[in-house]
């Protein structure tokens, strides 16, 4: 299709110019059907990327739904024929077969019945936290994703397990697949006691699975898991591709003519895809910062912030500008963190929208956090409310605000005497302002305002109100 | 002789210019062709993102019990299935089960109940439907809680909306000890007010026994649907628990 125009517009083109009077303009009309076709090339190209990183969504999605329910095969059929997937320090297993296998003694199913799990294992493997690059040729992927994990066999044992993937996909006659799954255990922790209670491994820590069922391969890189902070390597480093989108919109006035109306049309498409690609960038990038934020790197985390960018954490108070961001994030702990600090700070339940512009973005994530330090664990919870700014096709941080619900002692819970009280600002590493609004976490609780009206009745979010003016509620 | 050549120099031009029309015309109309699929494709992208907001903004209202605005996320004829509690006919009953089954509207003090929305799978059909699973990660001041959806949404006027919310239940255990013991094995309508429009559409026992929810889509791999467990892995066949052994042992 795209030879035969290339093809035809010459022709015409020649035609007009030496025959026919009524054709005058056929010179610049040909023109800009030459740059249309251009133009609609490279939205098709843009729009397969963007389906390329819900695609690789979905498989990765898919994938923790087979292990939670023991569908090892159709886990391993995500894979390609060569697939192969590293575990841990274990080893490279290479084929579906293997894989298969691999996942099965891990989940505690059987690889000579077909799909399920015995009574009482529990095998829960939440995919979380997206962080897509789609390759520019549109064939090849790569990964992060955070997995959390609930593990166990009911009255005998149970766990809690976190790990790092990153994986790699490739789209073959048409199908997106795994390539390569790279599973960076960082623990599995007793129940009881959590990750504080890990003591540091000495040696050999190849899995009891690994050891009865040895890999195919050696890793290439062994590692210490928690208490050690170790840092599984970014596919990301050098490449800022997944937090890219086209630069901010601009407006073009078409002309009322056959050409002028699909021109129109290709604007309108085009604006749609710009803000889809930045929907996906800004989900991108906050996956980005949450993993920086895991391992104590808060100077790459203070670097995706604007100049004046601010970031403002439960009471802290808010530090301006990436310097005094990264100051502001030792409160969390010394860049790098320190051995047996674990600082997972999950980026989840994104909800995001881009202005009609495409210059901004607003986004509201859940961050429900698991914490140890010095042997001691903690939960906690809270919401992001964000923002961002397009900087000519980079996304960048403009604002982050976590707001505190609750802080839990780990052996005790979120309820009584567990409950930990929101931390005011520090006196040592002192904010730029204080804290943009004044509240206790749990027990208090309030509602943490949207940065959105409700998505079907497009009202702004008054339930409070509503109650009150609620006649029901009255007579009650 | 010459007004022969000019009659068939014009004829000529005209032949020509109407090809060239011809050829333009076709030119444009494959562009808006091209146009118009990749419109779809874009539209497509936008509603799973329209969707995965609507699922996401439910766990939120949950959260501190903003039960209308929760309410608004249906059509006026959607449904509700939570756990084994039965199912929920039309918006007014799904308000009726969050206000008088849950609680009044807004946050308690001293009470959590963090409904964590994860991991969305969403297909979006070509007939203006859509259907999503995802977990429910529950951090609630009862414990834990880890559950599935597999939920159904429309487009109504350009808006998506609820039509179906199922949430078969996997886990609930306390706080202490985990999911080591003592977890819920269901909710059943005996044991909820307010009662269901119409019982619970699947009968099963959650963890520590085995129930899968089937999956609304194919291996995205193969094509090739879910099958079902094999009772020699261990697994039930989907919820095909006796309603009557489950009756009895949990009554």
């Amino acid at each position: 299709m795209k030879i035969q125009l290339q093809h035809f517009v010459p022709t015409t083109l020649a035609l007009g110019l030496i025959l026919l009077s009524p054709l005058a303009h056929s010179q610049s009309d040909n023109a800009r059907l030459s740059a249309l076709e251009t133009r609609i090339s490279a939205i098709e190209q843009d729009t397969a990327q963007v389906e390329a990183l819900t695609r690789i969504q979905r498989i990765q999605r898919a994938f923790g739904y087979y292990l939670d329910k023991g569908y090892f095969g159709e886990a391993a059929d995500l894979f390609t024929d060569n697939g192969l997937v590293q575990y841990g320090v274990d080893g490279i297993y290479t084929g579906k077969q293997r894989i298969r296998e691999l996942f099965t003694r891990h989940g505690g199913g059987s690889v000579n019945a077909g799909p399920g799990l015995p009574y009482g294992r529990f095998n829960m493997h939440m995919q979380l936290q997206p962080m897509v690059t789609v390759a520019a040729d549109g064939n090849t992927a790569k990964a992060r994703w955070r997995e959390w994990a609930m593990l166990g066999q009911y009255e005998e044992a149970i766990e809690w397990g976190d790990a790092i993937l990153e994986n790699e996909y490739v789209k073959e006659n048409g199908v997106w697949k795994v390539s390569q799954m790279r599973y960076y255990t960082n623990f599995v922790a007793p129940y009881e006691g959590g990750p504080a209670s890990l003591a540091p491994v000495s040696g050999d820590w190849t899995t009891e699975v690994g050891k009865a069922f040895p890999a195919d391969a050696p890793v290439n890189e062994t590692y210490q898991p928690f208490p050690a902070v170790y840092i599984p390597p970014y596919h990301y480093e050098s490449d800022l591709s997944a937090i890219r989108s086209d630069p901010p919109l601009q407006q073009f006035i078409r002309s009322n003519d056959a050409i002028g109306r699909l021109e129109a049309l290709a604007d309108e498409h085009a604006a749609k895809l710009a803000r889809a690609r930045s929907l996906r960038a800004v989900e991108n990038l906050q996956s980005m910062y949450g993993y920086y934020l895991d391992k104590g790197q808060w100077e790459q985390a203070a670097s995706l912030f604007t100049a004046d960018g601010t970031w403002e954490f439960g009471q802290w108070g808010i530090y301006r500008g990436p310097e005094s961001i990264a100051r502001g994030m030792t409160l969390m702990g010394p860049q790098g963190l320190e051995q047996g600090q674990l600082n997972n700070y999950p980026m989840l339940q994104a909800v995001i929208h881009v202005s009609d512009d495409n210059s901004h973005a607003w986004g509201r994530f859940r961050s429900d956090v698991m914490l140890a330090r010095n042997g001691q664990g903690r939960w906690g919870g809270g919401v992001y409310e964000n923002e961002y700014v397009n900087d000519n096709g980079i996304w960048k941080i403009s604002k982050q605000h976590y707001w505190v619900t609750f802080w839990g002692d780990y052996d005790k819970g979120w309820t009584g005497e567990g409950i930990i009280p929101v931390e005011g600002m520090s006196s040592v590493v002192p904010p730029d302002e204080p804290p943009s609004v004044v509240y206790e976490s749990l027990p208090n609780t309030f509602i943490i305002p949207f940065h959105y009206d409700h998505p079907v009745t497009g009202e702004p979010h008054n339930d409070l109100l509503r109650r009150d003016q609620d006649p029901r509620e009255q007579q009650q | 002789m010459k007004s022969i050549l000019i009659a068939i120099g014009c004829s000529a031009a005209l032949t020509l210019s109407a090809t060239a029309s011809a050829q333009s015309d076709n030119a444009l109309f494959q562009l808006e062709q091209r146009l118009n699929a990749v419109g779809e494709r874009i539209e497509h992208q936008q509603d799973i993102s329209e969707v995965e907001i609507l699922q996401r903004s439910y766990g939120y209202y949950v959260d501190k019990a903003l039960w209308y605005s929760l309410t608004d996320l249906w059509t006026d004829r959607g449904t509700l299935e939570i756990g084994g509690r039965g199912v929920f006919l039309g918006k007014e009953r799904v308000y009726e089960y969050m206000r008088v089954g849950l609680g009044t509207v807004g946050p308690k003090p001293g009470l959590l109940y963090d409904h964590q929305q994860f991991q969305q799978i969403t297909t979006v059909n070509p007939d203006g439907t859509a259907e999503g699973r995802s977990i429910a990660f529950v951090m609630s001041s009862g414990g834990w809680g880890h559950n599935y959806y597999e939920n159904d949404y429309v487009k109504e006027d350009g808006i998506w909306k609820f039509t179906k919310l199922h949430g078969p239940f996997n886990m609930y255990s306390g706080y202490d000890i985990g999911w080591l013991d003592n977890t819920t094995l269901n909710t059943f309508p005996e044991k909820f007010d307010p009662p269901p429009d119409l019982p619970p559409t699947t009968i099963y026992l959650t963890y520590p026994n085995y129930y899968v929810e089937p999956f609304h889509y194919p291996n995205p791999v193969t094509g090739m649907p879910m099958p079902a467990p094999d009772p020699a892995a261990g697994g039930e066949a989907f919820g095909n628990y006796s309603p009557a052994d489950w009756y009895w042992q949990n009554r």
